[in-house]
């Protein structure tokens, strides 16, 4: 029934291009955009699809109305429908908020917001917006992106101009709650073994960016930090039979990025850290504190071939330093990607992955027969936005 | 040395087409708006989002939907082609970081809109009428 009703809503949605324009005169405007994508993978099943005999299983749509009141003041909300095989087959809310922007150098938004810490974070789930199919997972995880892509609270941001010789600095402040969703990606492995969170991890969160528009022309460097409280949640397992505690401690993400744009070309990179411990505690001896320490990067490169036609490349890669040695401690994937604008609204994708380690969206349940250390991964997608 | 004249003559030409080119959309605003001139970054802020404020004041952009002056406009001072102008918006729309600017369907409607909204900016063709707006210098 979801899957219908998700059908009709990315048809309706490609037939409103005209309409979208209609309520400008009310300052309400309705965009939107749904993508369709295929899976396919040589070893493996990933993203919990069944992709190793090819995969349709992912389906996005997005809904958005805002209204611009006041040339200050802006209210919107966006609503999605995300399937990625077992993962989602919800509608959700993106985000709902009211933003006041005083001037260039202060504006607040708060309500349900986009949190924007590190380089793409509060834009990793706008489809019509990147060449990319999958951006890279050692940073940006699609199995945990309903997780980190908001929270409830508050974010200020302004820019200040430096002057002709220094350029401009943008800064964001955030703070607010977070839920990590109790199927989240970051729960995977202890799903595997037959741990399940009664709830989501509810977090509070704050953090800040910078991000330095250089005088180099095209040349943006940035940083961000985001601290998140420890947590103890409820877990089960043995189906059920037993009860017990996740404890996670405080934990500190520092992020470090750039970007340069130069006609054609852009290159970019980042780099993510985030350590911590947990505690998985059941009735009985005091369990002790298993630390991670997960470290992920990438660097990209993409270039407008012709004005519809764009390629690009990416290396991405993940390791949890605390992790023991071997193929689940790692992942790395290089990725190859072409995109082809058909029009203003439709757009088509294609991707190549080779990945090596098994520190990505990977559940033993649908890879019952032991899983590879090295796959590729083909990505093909249809969009439309408007 | 005939080859290296006629290139010469090839790029002065070249230039020359160029620096025409970028002669075909003029920026105007309404009025109302105190800067006179506009530096070619600033204009960029501008239209990709990233500014709001013109020598301090606040502006709003307005685009054309289409035409030459649109491409020209974008090609000269934004760098990017019309999909890609369209998809930094959208990913500003998306986020809920900025509202898509009124687009307009000729010069016609540019210069009606900007010369009636306190703060509006647009481009239009050279050569079209511009009566009750101002037209900025980009340098």
């Amino acid at each position: 029934m979801k899957r219908l009703v998700a059908s009709v809503f990315a048809l309706a949605m490609a037939a409103l291009p005209a309409g979208a324009q209609s309520l400008e005169d009310l300052n309400i405007q309705i965009h939107g955009y749904a993508t369709q994508g295929f899976l396919y993978t040589t070893n493996n099943n990933i993203f919990t699809t069944s992709s190793s005999n090819g995969s349709p299983e992912w389906t996005e749509a997005v809904l958005n109305i805002s209204s611009q009141p006041t040339p200050k003041l802006r209210v919107g909300v966006q609503t999605r429908y995300f399937l990625l095989g077992n993962f989602g087959d919800a509608l959700t809310l993106d985000w709902a908020a009211a933003d006041y922007k005083q001037n260039d150098r202060f504006g607040v938004r708060f309500g349900k917001v986009k949190t924007p810490s590190g380089l793409l974070n509060e834009t990793q789930d706008i489809d019509p917006s990147y060449m990319w199919s999958l951006l890279p997972q050692s940073i940006y995880p699609i199995t945990s992106r309903n997780s980190i892509l908001a929270h409830y609270g508050g974010v200020v941001y302004g820019t200040f101009n430096l002057g002709p010789q220094a350029g401009k600095l943008e800064y964001r402040g955030w703070g607010g709650e977070r839920e990590i969703e109790a199927n989240d990606g970051y729960w995977i492995s202890e799903v595997e073994e037959g741990i399940n969170l009664t709830k989501g991890v509810n977090q509070v969160v704050m953090g800040g960016a910078l991000h330095w528009r250089t005088p180099v022309s095209g040349l943006m460097v940035g940083a961000s930090a985001s601290r998140s409280n420890a947590t103890t949640n409820g877990i089960t397992t043995g189906n059920g039979a037993y009860a017990g505690t996740q404890a996670l401690t405080a934990y500190t993400e520092p992020d470090f990025f750039a970007r340069y744009e130069k006609d054609k070309l852009m290159v970019a990179g980042e780099y993510n850290r985030i350590p911590g411990t947990i505690r998985i505690q059941f009735p009985g001896p005091t369990a002790p504190l298993t630390p991670y320490d997960l470290i992920g990067w990438f660097g990209m490169a993409s270039y407008k071939v012709t004005g519809k036609l764009s390629a690009g490349v990416y290396d991405s890669q993940y390791f949890d330093r605390a992790s023991p040695l071997g193929a689940a401690r790692y992942s790395k994937d290089w990725a190859l990607s072409g995109r082809y604008d058909i029009n203003s609204f439709l757009y088509a994708k294609a991707e190549q992955h080779f990945i090596e380690g098994t520190a990505v969206g990977y559940d033993a349940t649908l890879n019952a027969d032991g899983l590879h250390p090295n796959s590729k991964l083909t990505i093909l997608k249809l969009g439309v936005s408007f | 040395m005939k080859m290296l004249i006629f290139a010469c003559v090839l790029a002065a030409s070249a230039s020359i087409f160029v620096a025409e080119a970028h002669g075909q959309a003029i920026v105007i605003a309404n009025p109302g708006v105190k800067a006179s001139e506009v530096s070619k970054n600033d204009l960029k802020d501008v239209f990709t989002g990233a500014s709001t404020s013109l020598g301090g004041a606040s502006v709003t952009p307005v685009l054309l939907k289409a035409g030459a002056a649109h491409d020209e406009f974008l090609s000269a001072y934004i760098g990017k082609n019309d999909t890609a102008f369209r998809a930094g918006w959208r990913s500003l729309v998306f986020s809920g970081q900025a509202t898509m600017p009124k687009s307009l369907d000729g010069d016609a409607a540019v210069v009606e809109f900007v010369s009636h909204n306190a703060g509006a900016i647009g481009y239009i063709g050279k050569a079209s009428p511009h009566d009750g707006v101002k037209v900025l210098a980009v340098h």
